[in-house]
């Protein structure tokens, strides 16, 4: 105790110092090895797991993507592959399976939002158009559509609205684990794309 | 005077943003609630639409809603938004006028400093996290254990429980009747010369005296239906191994005279399956080109109690797989577990009843590409029905979940077509999945497919299924060997070659394995090591497999003719019964009572 | 809206052929255009080096105002830099706290790329704190920022239970990293109580948690740094050694008194004459005791993580999907959550989920007893030093605590005087 104290007082504390120097050593060389062990992992920007985004093919339209993401209103919406759609008059995705008449009756849509529109353009042929601003993501038009259809409407994370949590909140209820993380080049995962 | 401005402005602004706080977080709850596009009213509305023909007025009750719930919605929407703008611009306001206020306001001690005790918080704090931790400890210990598979599974392990003790229950009396000391085949013999009716009454007298429980129950059979708890699940007896624990089973029968003929039936249709039977019901299968179907008949009086006609399955074939005439349609033996029973055939059509007929489901496996005819038995083990689906296409190894059908789970197989059905051997209370093919012995866990081991050991055309006895399966197939595998890591013990089956499988004692072959010879092996022990020429041909019931081996010879062997490695033959019913099929044990399936006819025999 | 500012534009061309074609493709008579979306990229690219300038202007900021203004003011600014630009602008992703979990998770899942910028964000304040002490926690990190921004008075937290509450940072990092090893979730990011407040929306809880811990941190200092942040932890490991240090003044102290209080994070240590009325060999004893008592705590906390490890394997995506398809199979009449319908109908056999919910629970067993181990260490490691005596002569920082904020300049009265000067 006393000889304890009389160093506290006397002494310029070199073990202490000695300590810290080492210390400062292991650490020094611990920031180094983390880096440099983490360093390897990286990727460029091309390649690496930068955006979260939904995979057509796997998709069950659970509808939890409507509800589950962090925004106000969900950055998924609704894309329409042109290329893969069959223009029908009787679309799967437009009008509810019961519908009466095919008219643009509230009875009769599938959209809650009123959010596609359609469009004659030749005997028998109408095209389809999504109106981003309306949609909200439910995909109620895209179950309609797999099952009765081409599957030319799809769901997809519409990456100008996506804030890129780096834990998406959609990925982590997602029934069918269809979201994942992509690089830039397939930041979309179209349908009508190679 | 500055100072008071900011306090006011911030006591305005606080009051401003707690009310639209709570404003907006009653907004948000309604919004949550009630999504607006999701109402329920809506779209029951819809539905009620779709019913009903030109309803106008519903028609426009659903539209004008709509509208009301979709201006609802982006109207919400769009005040949320606005609201929380507001509200972060009033806790900004406010922060800054508190920060403003207080911006002089210094920490200064304002009397002098009565020194901490640094040590004394230091060790306070060391009490904190040791009590701290230690509470989690605890926490987490008790959370363990009520939640871990200790706790919450402690039902299912009672249940596992008493499944072992049945399986060693099941075991126990094995090494009972097998136990050849035990058994006298001088007395058998004897009787053999006494007058036909006195057999079995002396034969069953030595039992009643040591066990009065088990005559008990035999002996009333004829006069009242006691079910007899000894089942015959599936091909070869219960795990398809070759033994049953029935008693009394009677030794003598005359099948032209009736002497002992329970009862004697004709199958509607054809088939080279063995009788399966589970308390009062005997379950077989028989099918030609224009029908496949499973019965039931009644164990007591023979009445057939259902058939059920394996029709109207998705994906079976139209026309018939060619199938050879000694294998025919309908060669799998079913399975059953009492409460179930689902039977294959060889259009890969598989079908699951309940024990009063009803069809639970059905589907078509594909058609097995196989020269002969599929004739791999099915067996029923836990909660799954098991297919081994050799084929020289795909071969795999499925496992149905017995109350759906769904695919618990497969195993491709690269084994070439056999004819050998799956067997459960019990290894230290463990159950292996044991399947012969072309060319591997394989074991398989029955509870997720995974391969346990496997020994490169047949060749050829594998028609006979393995055995297991002692923890160590026996695999036999004409042209390839015998061999005896540990199946606790899979070693080949020994192998033998000298005489081999090619339809009848094998059947094996701690001490002895059985073989016949189909040109009539039965073979003594010693489990130990592979010898011959003994041999016996029967100048006929065996197709049925040997059955070890009660100390004695029970076996068909082609042409009808049961013979009755001693299991104590010497092979006597303790009694020879023409029937004069050519039969294939292994027959099925119960206590006091055995079910052949002739090619001609179904009959019980039973002890009188 | 705002990475529309610099987006590049996808353009769809090309032809999949996986797509379903019950309908054909329409052969158009009148001359019908197919129209041509695109779909913006925002360029990440631009904004990654945005924000790792902003984040090297801002340390760079705090560092001079720490060490050569020794003035708060810049500190402040850069806090509210801070908040408004890596909080509400950038919707607070990726910070530094939650790239502990993208580090981790790149070392086991070779599917997961690191983008640069997340491992820039990751080691630039580990540096940082490596150099000069947690610059990096003072004003730019939007979380300790918008905490310090709210913070008007200080009242003190017991030193004791301060003291023990600073373990449970390291016991959230574990499970952190146990977590994002597994790949199984980031939980630092789930559970973030002030993203919510950052991005307008959220779940409703964790805001609810934020705004809580904001009401807190009026009125005592940075409760979610002191008391939770993971990354904190690290940052101190590298702050207590760093090469240069803070202090409350350059000058020798006067023991003046008047910075007693100052602290918001309670890293000012008075002065203290080591006064303890016990014998030196029950103070070794007691060291020695405790140093032995590590590897028991470790093996402790790893059996226990370890026993636990199915528990917490229950936040697997896969090890959920398998009770799911698992209940449903011994339950089929039951009704068919969207889990299970997307397992079956993506055609992945019982046999594939099982090895990977074994895969799964393999991971957890090591992962949850390094986890294990790791807190016990740790406890460990806090016993050990809370039974070190040290007596101070003056009012010193404690660097592994101190967040750098700056407070304590402007009480010390050493300071005033060469403000003078100059």
């Amino acid at each position: 105790m006393k000889k304890d104290k009389e160093q506290i007082d006397n002494s310029p504390m070199p073990r202490r110092e000695f300590f810290r120097k080492i210390s400062k050593a292991i650490a020094g060389a611990g920031v180094l090895a983390l880096g440099g062990a983490a360093a390897t992992k990286v990727k460029g920007n091309k390649s690496a797991s930068l955006y979260w985004q939904i995979d057509p093919e796997k998709c069950t339209q659970c509808g939890r993507c409507e509800t589950s993401c962090v925004m106000p209103v969900s950055a998924v919406r609704c894309i329409h592959a042109n290329k893969v759609c069959g223009y029908c008059d009787l679309c799967g995705g437009y009008y509810r399976t019961n519908a009466k008449e095919l008219n643009t009756a509230a009875e009769n849509m599938i959209c809650p939002t009123g959010a596609i529109q359609r469009k004659f353009v030749e005997d028998p042929y109408f095209e389809y158009t999504i109106d981003e601003d309306l949609c909200n993501g439910c995909g109620k038009c895209v179950k309609g559509c797999s099952s009765f259809g081409n599957g030319s409407l799809f769901l997809q994370i519409r990456q100008d609205l996506c804030l890129n949590c780096n834990e998406c909140s959609i990925a982590n209820v997602c029934a069918s684990g269809a979201i994942t993380r992509v690089p830039y080049e397939t930041a979309y995962k179209m349908k009508d794309q190679a | 005077m500055k100072k008071n401005i900011y306090r006011n402005i911030a006591i305005v602004t606080a009051i401003f943003a707690l009310t639209l706080s709570i404003m907006l977080i009653t907004n948000y709850f309604q919004v949550r609630k009630a999504t607006p596009l999701q109402t329920e009213v809506v779209q029951t509305l819809k539905e009620l639409n779709d019913v009903n023909a030109d309803n106008l007025q519903l028609q426009e009750q659903i539209r004008q809603l709509d509208l009301l719930s979709r201006r609802a919605y982006f109207v919400q929407r769009s005040h949320l938004k606005t609201g929380l703008y507001l509200l972060l611009g009033m806790l900004g306001v406010l922060l800054v006028c508190l920060r403003l206020y207080y911006s002089g306001v210094k920490d200064i001690p304002e009397k002098e400093i009565d020194h901490l005790d640094d040590w004394l918080i230091q060790s306070k704090a060391r009490k904190y996290v040791l009590g701290g931790a230690g509470a989690v400890a605890v926490a987490a210990l008790v959370f363990a254990f009520l939640s871990s598979p200790y706790y919450s599974s402690l039902g299912e392990r009672r249940a596992q429980k008493k499944a072992l003790a049945q399986q060693e229950e099941f075991e126990a009396p094995q090494e009972e009747i097998f136990d050849a000391e035990s058994f006298d085949p001088a007395q058998l013999t004897a009787d053999a010369t006494a007058p036909e009716t006195e057999a079995p009454e002396e034969e069953t007298a030595p039992q009643e005296e040591s066990q009065t429980e088990e005559a008990a129950s035999e002996e009333p059979v004829v006069e009242q239906p006691v079910i007899s708890t000894v089942t015959h699940n599936a091909f070869r007896g219960n795990n398809s191994n070759g033994q049953s624990n029935a008693r009394g089973v009677p030794v003598n029968w005359d099948l032209s005279a009736g002497s002992n003929i329970a009862w004697k039936v004709s199958v509607a249709k054809p088939g080279f399956n063995s009788p399966v039977l589970n308390g009062r019901n005997v379950f077989l299968t028989g099918a030609d080109a224009s029908a496949r179907e499973l019965y039931c008949y009644d164990l007591l009086t023979g009445e057939l109690r259902w058939t059920l006609a394996a029709d109207g399955i998705a994906g079976s074939p139209s026309t018939m797989p060619t199938v050879n005439g000694d294998t025919g349609l309908a060669a799998s033996s079913v399975a059953t577990n009492g409460s179930q029973v689902c039977a294959i055939f060889a259009t890969g059509d598989i079908i699951c009843a309940d024990i009063d007929g009803n069809r639970l489901w059905a589907k078509n496996l594909g058609v097995p590409d196989n020269h002969y005819g599929f004739a791999s038995s099915l067996l029923i083990y836990g909660g799954e029905v098991i297919v081994q689906y050799d084929n020289d296409s795909d071969g795999k190894l499925i496992a149905l979940n017995l109350s759906n059908g769904n695919v618990r789970w497969t195993k491709s197989r690269t084994e070439k077509a056999t004819w050998s059905s799956p067997i459960i051997a019990y290894i230290d209370g463990k159950a292996q999945l044991v399947v012969m093919g072309n060319p591997a012995l394989t074991a398989y866990n029955p509870d997720n497919g995974e391969m346990l081991w496997k020994v490169d050991c047949m060749s050829g055309e594998v028609g006979a299924s393995p055995c297991s006895s002692n923890g160590i399966v026996y695999g036999a197939s004409e042209y390839a060997s015998l061999v005896a595998v540990n199946a606790q890591d899979g070693s080949l013990l020994w192998e033998a070659n000298d005489y081999l089956p090619e339809v009848s499988s094998p059947v094996a004692t701690k001490d002895y394995v059985y073989v016949a072959t189909s040109y009539g010879m039965l073979i003594a092996y010693d489990a130990s090591n592979g010898e011959i022990l003994a041999e016996q020429d029967l100048g006929t041909q065996f197709y049925c497999s040997p059955m070890l019931v009660e100390g004695k081996i029970y076996i068909f010879g082609t042409e009808g003719n049961m013979y009755i062997f001693s299991n104590d490695g010497k092979l006597t033959l303790l009694r020879t019964i023409q029937t004069g019913e050519p039969t294939f099929a292994t027959p099925a044990f119960t206590d006091g009572k055995i079910v052949v399936r002739s090619t001609e006819s179904l009959y019980c025999v039973s002890a009188s | 809206m705002k990475k529309f500012l610099n987006s590049l534009v996808l353009l769809l061309a090309g032809w999949k052929a996986a797509a379903i074609s019950r309908f054909p493709r329409p052969d158009f008579e009148s001359g019908y255009q197919y129209p041509e979306y695109t779909y913006a990229v925002p360029n990440e690219m631009l904004w990654d080096i945005i924000d790792v300038a902003m984040l090297l202007i801002l340390m760079g900021i705090v560092t001079w105002a720490l060490y050569k203004k020794r003035t708060r003011g810049p500190i402040l600014w850069s806090s509210v830099v801070s908040v408004a630009y890596f909080g509400f602008f950038r919707g607070g992703c990726v910070c530094s706290v939650g790239s502990i979990q993208n580090v981790a998770l790149a070392f086991v899942d070779n599917s997961y790329s690191l983008p640069l910028a997340v491992f820039l964000f990751f080691m630039i304040p580990i540096l940082g704190a490596f150099l000069f002490g947690r610059v990096f926690c003072s004003g730019v990190c939007p979380l300790g920022a918008l905490q310090d921004l709210v913070n008007v008075k200080n009242y003190r937290i017991n030193k004791a239970v301060a003291g023990a509450l600073s373990v449970i940072p390291w016991i959230y990092l574990a499970f952190a990293l146990l977590y994002a090893l597994t790949r199984t979730r980031f939980i630092i990011c789930q559970f973030d109580p002030f993203i919510g407040i950052f991005r307008l929306g959220g779940d409703i809880g964790m805001i609810a948690f934020g705004v809580i811990l904001l009401v807190m941190s009026v009125f005592t200092g940075r409760p979610f740094c002191r008391f939770l942040c993971p990354y904190g932890a690290l940052l101190s490991i590298f702050s207590s050694v760093s090469v240069f240090k803070i202090g409350i003044t350059p000058k020798p102290c006067i023991n003046c008194e008047l910075c007693h209080n100052s602290c918001p994070v309670d890293a000012i240590e008075a002065p203290y004459g080591n006064k303890v009325n016990e014998s030196n060999r029950t103070g070794v004893k007691r060291l020695l005791a405790y140093m032995l008592i590590i590897p028991v705590l470790m093996a402790a906390g790893g059996l226990l993580m370890r026993q636990a490890a199915p528990q917490l394997a229950r936040a697997n995506r896969e090890v959920r999907l398998y009770s799911q398809v698992m209940y449903f199979e011994d339950h089929p009449d039951g009704e068919m959550i969207p889990e299970v319908e997307a397992f079956y109908s993506q055609g992945r056999t019982l046999e594939d989920l099982i090895s990977s919910y074994e895969e799964v629970h393999k991971d957890f067993r090591l992962y949850g007893t390094l986890a294990g181990m790791l807190i016990g260490l740790v406890i460990g490691v806090k016993l050990v030093r809370l039974s070190l005596k040290r007596g101070r002569k003056q009012y010193e920082i404690a660097h592994s605590r101190c967040v750098a904020c700056g407070k304590c300049f402007s009480y010390c009265p050493q300071n005033r005087v060469k403000a003078k000067v100059n």
